[in-house]
């Protein structure tokens, strides 16, 4: 177990090749399927859709293969910033009269609508982050690409840079890794010149001096990683808005469409209940 | 034959805010035909690089033009054909990569060119057959290693069918059998009748080529063939230049034997000479052939402890697994053995991802042992609750290209942020940075509150050298010291760390160059695929042979010209590694009986 293996808690964002039957849907199925439970998760207003929604996100995640013991490895890095939302929900909720407030303290108040509310809060975190790993997962960055492209290509039309923006999500993604090595291994050199991580100490000034040794090199490294990857690109032809055909031709089946017109059905289900 | 490039005077500055452009070209002309293949020489800085840039038109000159199989480099319209023409490949393959699987990565550069789906299937195919990553074609690129992927930058170029290929620095960071396999590629590429230029730091990969150019300040001074380029080491050494190392051994042994013909640059080529000589020699001696004796000085070179000396870092039986409990759980090391002395300079060879770097990260606590034992110095890293702080204070660590994380303003205060942070401060602290900034080079005075950003790639390095030293640490680990330095920078790199190790301090290299292992360490360690596989004195673990290639390493020249002769017939004591050892046994071998 190491203090810097910081890739083992990015889950977002990796691609875990398993050939399970979601993997070979459309990627456009994947994309909208995707972005209907998404919303979905991040709308629904009742108890019972969360947990509805959360339930069908395990299942998805299983569906796919996926360990869902790792996809969760990704709520580690913002659970103490989920409890303190979940605290926050039960203290400071506003009185109502439907729910009955259950303890008072000047301005803090515990009533069933806060306890509600803080359920929903941590409902709602973990499916949203098993979904958007699972989908991650089950979607390698160039289908996502091609998708994308496909869906938004109408917007070509009224000129806009639709595969500069695709191109560009992209290549986010695939920094998203790269960058969580760079900063392992900038820490770890830091770290062997004297450098302690993580103990909390001195004002808030003196902790952000503490991050300098690493930001500042992480940034420059990126910004030099920006520009070795552009002028590649410019080197192998690439033009905003060149004329581009691609290696992966897609195909719309009768299983994408059951495959879109369930998620659809899950998405309205979970935003009514 | 056509001209394919023609530079006419070229110069180019880059723009620095608020300064002076910084010159990087000046007035250079250079042509280069249909089917060439030329190296492109040059000290860090020198514009090797800018001018790679210019010859598919990712830079343009500020004055003069650069014209591509008859396109001039400045008309926007003729960009895309003049990127078709001449294709690129970088040094760090992982920024060339644009996509997440090796197939559709290599379909990049078709796909910007508007082919047909299926066009676009063949050219992939035939791309990625060309460099046997055929069967790799449906796996994400970062699970490759550094040499295939170095490989599928290739493949991704090769897909666009260009008529001209640039490799930029592609070798510096490959190990011994990666680069290999690199230079056979690009002499495939030239044989099949593409035009190939190469950028390199190593002088060996410019012997490959038919013709050598060496830029300086962004002119180009020597332009020739290899035989020519290489026939002077005065000229080149004001070049931040060097022989290739079996042209320095023949110039060694040149000294001690005149007779030997100037211009020898490749290993057979010495051999015969060597062969040559000896017959001669056969020849002249009348009498009966005296024994071959090793000098003195031979025998005094001979490695072997004087005294018993004491385990710095004793490690057995280590293993660690990467990423432990997820899918992507790979192992890294598996029993692990290594012993280090004090006080001596002990070298880590292996080929790219045999777990080098994982074992360095070990010895000063970055990693804990998951197997196995490891004790350093007097601190047992297997207890959980070993002052891990202290092992760091007595083991520096000094990464691959360490200047990439320098973060202060100032060359001082970058180097006195350790020693800052372990308690030092006022005088003491500037007399520990004087003392670090001595031992790598730099001068106190005139280099601390120089600008980080804005002094060369070889002071950068130093300076990163320098703030580890600054702990005063007494075993000192370095990963691949002297990857993209040119070659003077390197040869002054090297004797500083000399003079550290006489200086008392224990030193531990990994590197991919042979050379610099065998000049510096007296005991190697081999790893292979996450294990250690022979441990020893160099001439044990260099005199393994052919076992060498396998592990994807390689002999230093004097061994391989010392195993060539002795194939030969020359008889020669097992494992020579040493320069001057060599020297004295041929001098033995080839004297006339007085």
């Amino acid at each position: 177990m190491s203090e810097f293996e910081f890739q083992r808690y990015v889950t977002i964002g990796q691609y875990i090749p398993t050939d399970s039957i979601i993997h070979r849907l459309d990627p456009r199925t994947r994309i909208m399927g995707g972005l209907f439970l998404l919303l979905a998760v991040t709308l629904a207003p009742s108890l019972a859709g969360l947990l509805l929604a959360l339930v069908l996100v395990v299942a998805l995640t299983r569906m796919a293969r996926v360990p869902v013991g790792y996809a969760l490895r990704g709520l580690l890095a913002p659970l103490p910033f989920i409890a303190f939302l979940a605290l926050l929900q039960v203290v400071l909720s506003p009185a109502s009269g439907a729910a009955p407030t259950l303890w008072q303290w000047g301005p803090l108040r515990i009533s069933m609508l806060g306890i509600a509310n803080s359920i929903r809060v941590v409902l709602r975190f973990p499916a949203l982050i098993l979904l958007i790993t699972t989908a991650s997962a089950c979607t390698s960055t160039s289908e996502m690409v091609r998708g994308l492209e496909a869906l938004l290509h109408p917007l070509t039309r009224i000129r806009l840079p639709v595969q500069d923006f695709v191109l560009m999500v992209q290549v986010a993604l695939r920094f998203v890794p790269l960058l969580a090595r760079e900063a392992e291994r900038i820490a770890k050199s830091q770290a062997s010149r004297g450098a302690v991580w993580g103990t909390g100490r001195g004002g808030p000034l003196r902790r952000a001096r503490q991050a300098l040794p690493i930001f500042v090199p992480l940034f420059l490294v990126s910004l030099q990683r920006a520009e070795s990857l552009a002028i590649a690109m410019d080197a192998r032809g690439y033009r905003s808005f060149g004329e581009r055909t691609s290696l992966v031709s897609l195909h719309f089946t009768r299983a994408d469409f059951l495959a879109l017109l369930a998620c659809l059905a899950a998405s309205v289900l979970i935003g009514l209940v | 034959m056509e001209p394919i490039i023609v530079l006419d005077q070229v110069s180019y500055c880059y723009p620095v805010p608020g300064s002076n452009p910084q010159p990087a070209l000046h007035d250079l002309s250079l042509q280069v035909n249909e089917g060439e293949y030329v190296a492109i020489l040059g000290a860090n800085g020198s514009g090797k690089s800018t001018l790679a840039r210019h010859l598919n038109a990712l830079l343009l000159p500020d004055q003069g033009r650069v014209v591509v199989a008859g396109l001039d480099t400045r008309q926007a319209s003729q960009r895309s054909e003049i990127r078709r023409t001449v294709g690129m490949v970088f040094q760090r393959p992982e920024d060339q990569i644009v996509a997440t699987l090796v197939s559709h990565d290599v379909a990049f550069g078709p796909e910007n060119l508007g082919l047909t789906p299926d066009d676009i299937r063949v050219r992939v195919e035939s791309a990625l057959r060309a460099v046997d990553l055929w069967d790799e074609r449906d796996r994400p690129p970062h699970m490759l290693s550094a040499g295939q992927m170095q490989r599928l930058a290739l493949a991704g170029v090769l897909a666009v069918r260009p008529r001209c290929i640039v490799f930029d620095e592609v070798t510096a960071m490959l190990d011994p059998a990666g680069r290999r396999a690199a230079r056979a590629l690009m002499a495939e590429l030239h044989r099949e009748g593409l035009t190939v230029i190469t950028i390199t730091h190593l002088m060996e990969e410019a012997l490959d080529a038919s013709r050598v150019v060496v830029l300086n300040d962004g002119e180009a001074v020597l332009d020739g063939t290899p035989g020519d380029v290489f026939s002077d080491v005065a000229r080149l050494e004001p070049l931040g230049l060097d022989l290739p190392a079996v042209a320095n051994l023949a110039h060694a042994l040149r000294a001690h034997h005149p007779a030997l013909p100037p211009g020898l640059l490749s290993l057979p080529d010495l051999v015969e000479a060597l062969e040559a000589l000896r017959c001669r020699v056969a020849l002249d001696r009348r009498g009966p052939t005296c024994p071959p004796s090793v000098s003195d000085r031979a025998a005094r070179k001979s490695w072997g402890p004087t005294r018993p000396p004491s385990a710095l870092v004793a490690a057995a039986g280590l293993g660690h697994t990467y990423m432990l409990g997820t899918p992507f759980a790979r192992r890294a090391l598996e029993d692990v053995r290594l012993s280090i002395r004090a006080g001596e300079a002990h070298g880590l060879i292996g080929a790219t991802g045999s777990g080098k770097s994982t074992l360095l990260q070990h010895l000063n606590g970055l990693m804990r042992p998951q197997e196995g034992t490891l004790r350093v110095g007097s601190y047992d890293l297997t207890d959980l609750k070993a002052d891990i702080a202290a092992v760091r204070r007595i083991v520096g660590l000094v990464f691959q290209m360490p200047e990439v994380q320098i973060f202060e303003q100032y060359v001082g205060d970058e180097i006195a942020y350790g020693p800052r942070l372990a308690g030092l401060h006022g005088e003491d602290l500037r007399k520990r940075v004087r003392w670090a900034m001595d031992l790598v080079g730099l001068d106190f005075d005139s280099f601390k509150d120089r600008f980080t950003f804005a002094i060369s790639g070889g002071e950068k390095r130093k300076v990163a050298v320098a703030a580890t030293l600054a702990l005063r640490p007494e075993l000192l680990l370095l990963d691949e010291p002297t990857a993209g330095l040119d070659p003077s920078s390197r040869r002054e790199l090297l004797i500083r760390l000399k003079q550290l190790q006489d200086g008392g301090m224990t030193l531990m290299l990994s590197s991919h160059q042979m050379e610099d292992v065998a000049e510096l360490s007296q005991r190697l360690t081999v790893m292979v695929e996450g294990t250690t596989v022979l441990d020893g004195d160099a001439a044990t673990v260099f005199g393994v042979g052919d076992r060498l290639e396998n592990w994807g390493l390689e002999q230093p020249v004097v061994a391989r010209l010392a195993h060539a002769l002795d194939v030969r017939g020359w008889d020669l004591q097992p494992g020579i590694v040493d320069q001057d050892v060599l020297i004295d046994v041929l001098e033995s071998r080839l004297e006339p009986t007085p």
